[in-house]
């Protein structure tokens, strides 16, 4: 089903608009439908919202990933005026840190698969430094938390340099763009939640590891499953239709 | 197989078709003074601004004649989160300001309770009933085709930057539009899985692993078919010669009457009153006043 050549606007406009409606039906669905998966943490739920932005920015590059992005954001702070969710009902925190989704997912895919060994460890290196800010900071509001996150982001960075180093650059990328994405949401919601003053640090620093984790194997696994069986890469499951 | 039937029955907003003054705005109307409050709501920091601008929304729901609770029908569920981030916010709340800025009201351990901490509480209870009201009254008042074409009209003048008004409004028609065919796509996607005796209830919820990778048969075809939809509709938008905004005329026609300027004008004042106006200052007196009002009476018990 893939087209060669360039990637008419046409295209975009129709898979943004398409991927917002799954967005908007998972949405609306809420806990009950598939959206939601039951994860044991106080917040009871992964939120699945934002894999269908992850997807978009991965198949139509950024503009479609940022376009996703307002579309999750504005539909979680419209439904969380209607349904009640407290958190989202302030558009700095439900817009904002969305737009940012597509960005990076798409930054980490595209950068992952052109990149060479030397310019992953390059990568691997700078986000090592910005990791150690982030723990730094944090070591000044809870040590031990502080440490987990330390020992947390350390593997993660292990994890990516391992990938990299691999030879099938595809689905490495996929797994990657997906963390990526979602780390995204986790930490930019939590931040502006921080920051409009709703949560204090520690709060959110726990809320973040804590659903930020399953958040982020739950995304692998979908983008994965779907980008493998739309451009079909062999993935262990492969896409099963009706 | 009933439970997976409720699923095509989806009506995304929840527009009530009466027939009333804010019913009749312009939707381009409408939408600049749904942001303008909204930019007075989250950035209004004083207990008088907020109150007014509480009192002013009510107001409104009141003129639109919708049933206020239907505009306050998210409050109750949102009662225990209120409750857990107040609880938060009491526990572990560092005020900013230095501290001089605060009076302690009540301290035990480690917990203050500050004239700060309560201030934050209040007014995010505050802000919270205004997003609240505000959404409920764009979404029950206005139809969604209504909204996305107010959107596409209100951003056209951005074209001639280069801006992509009429695409933006395009990706949100298409989401409105495709929405209710997936949702009968995943009923359908959905009885087949389990007629072929899928499982997808409840697995506990350390088993979060396994449920995700149960609910790939059902997502998987999901995304598939609605990507499949997208190819069929690119290829059916090029073959009709679809060029973009460009020169596109349209069936439906907004007319701005002299009731949208008024009204327009009037949230205009009212929202820069209540950002620029410096009612802090009123809080302050407010504030004193009630303080010494409080410590004559308990200064007049006390005697």
């Amino acid at each position: 089903m893939q087209s060669g050549g360039r990637r008419s606007t046409v295209r975009k406009i129709v898979v943004a608009g398409v991927l917002g409606a799954i967005i908007t039906l998972l949405g609306y669905l809420g806990p009950a439908g598939p959206g939601f998966i039951p994860v044991p943490t106080p917040a009871q739920h992964a939120t699945t919202l934002h894999v269908p932005v992850i997807i978009g920015a991965i198949l139509e590059g950024p503009i479609v990933g940022l376009v996703l992005g307002l579309i999750f954001g504005i539909f979680s702070w419209l439904q969380a005026g209607i349904l009640g969710v407290v958190m989202f009902q302030d558009p700095l925190v439900a817009i904002l840190p969305r737009l940012f989704i597509g960005i990076t997912a798409w930054a980490a895919y595209a950068a992952f698969r052109r990149t060479g060994k030397y310019a992953a460890l390059i990568l691997a290196g700078s986000l090592l430094v910005i990791c150690g800010t982030f723990v730094y900071w944090a070591l000044s509001v809870n040590a031990l938390l502080a440490v987990v996150l330390g020992i947390v982001l350390l593997a993660l960075i292990a994890g990516f340099v391992f990938l990299a180093l691999r030879e099938n650059r595809e689905l490495q990328a996929l797994i990657l763009s997906g963390a990526v994405g979602t780390l995204t949401n986790t930490i930019l919601v939590l931040t502006m939640l921080v920051v409009r003053g709703y949560l204090p640090p520690e709060a959110a620093l726990v809320a973040g590891l804590t659903n930020g984790i399953p958040e982020i194997i739950v995304a692998c696994i979908i983008v994965v499953a779907v980008v493998g069986a739309w451009k079909g890469i062999e993935t262990r499951r492969a896409g099963s239709t009706v | 197989m009933t439970e997976y039937s409720a699923f095509s029955h989806l009506t995304i907003g929840q527009y009530l078709p009466y027939s009333s003054v804010v019913h009749r705005l312009d939707p381009r109307a409408k939408l600049v003074m749904f942001t303008l409050l909204v930019a007075a709501v989250t950035f209004a920091n004083s207990y008088t601004a907020s109150v007014v601008l509480l009192a002013v929304l009510l107001g409104v729901v009141h003129l639109s004649r919708t049933p206020l609770r239907y505009a306050l029908q998210g409050l109750r569920p949102a009662l225990p989160w209120i409750a857990v981030f107040a609880l938060l916010q009491l526990l572990f709340y560092r005020n900013p300001y230095g501290p001089d800025a605060c009076s302690t009201i009540w301290s035990w351990g480690f917990i203050d309770i500050t004239s700060c901490s309560i201030r934050q509480i209040g007014l995010m209870i505050l802000r919270l009933l205004e997003f609240m009201i505000l959404i409920s009254l764009l979404t029950l008042t206005t139809r969604t085709t209504e909204l996305t074409h107010g959107l596409e009209r209100l951003l056209s003048p951005l074209k001639r930057l280069r801006f992509p008004a009429h695409e933006l409004a395009l990706v949100f028609a298409i989401s409105l539009r495709f929405a209710p065919t997936l949702a009968g796509e995943l009923e359908r996607i959905m009885k087949a899985q389990a007629s072929r005796g899928a499982d997808f209830g409840e697995q506990g919820r350390l088993g979060f692993i396994k449920r995700t990778r149960n609910l790939l048969p059902l997502l998987v075809p999901l995304f598939l078919s609605a990507l499949r939809r997208a190819e069929d509709l690119t290829l059916a938008m090029e073959a009709r010669g679809y060029t973009g905004g460009r020169g596109r005329t349209s069936f439906i026609q907004l007319k701005v009457l002299p009731s949208d300027y008024l009204a327009l004008a009037l949230v205009f004042i009212f929202c820069a009153i209540i950002l620029l106006g410096g009612l802090e200052s009123i809080d302050q007196q407010v504030f004193t006043a009630v303080s010494d009002c409080a410590s004559n009476v308990f200064g007049f018990v006390r005697r």
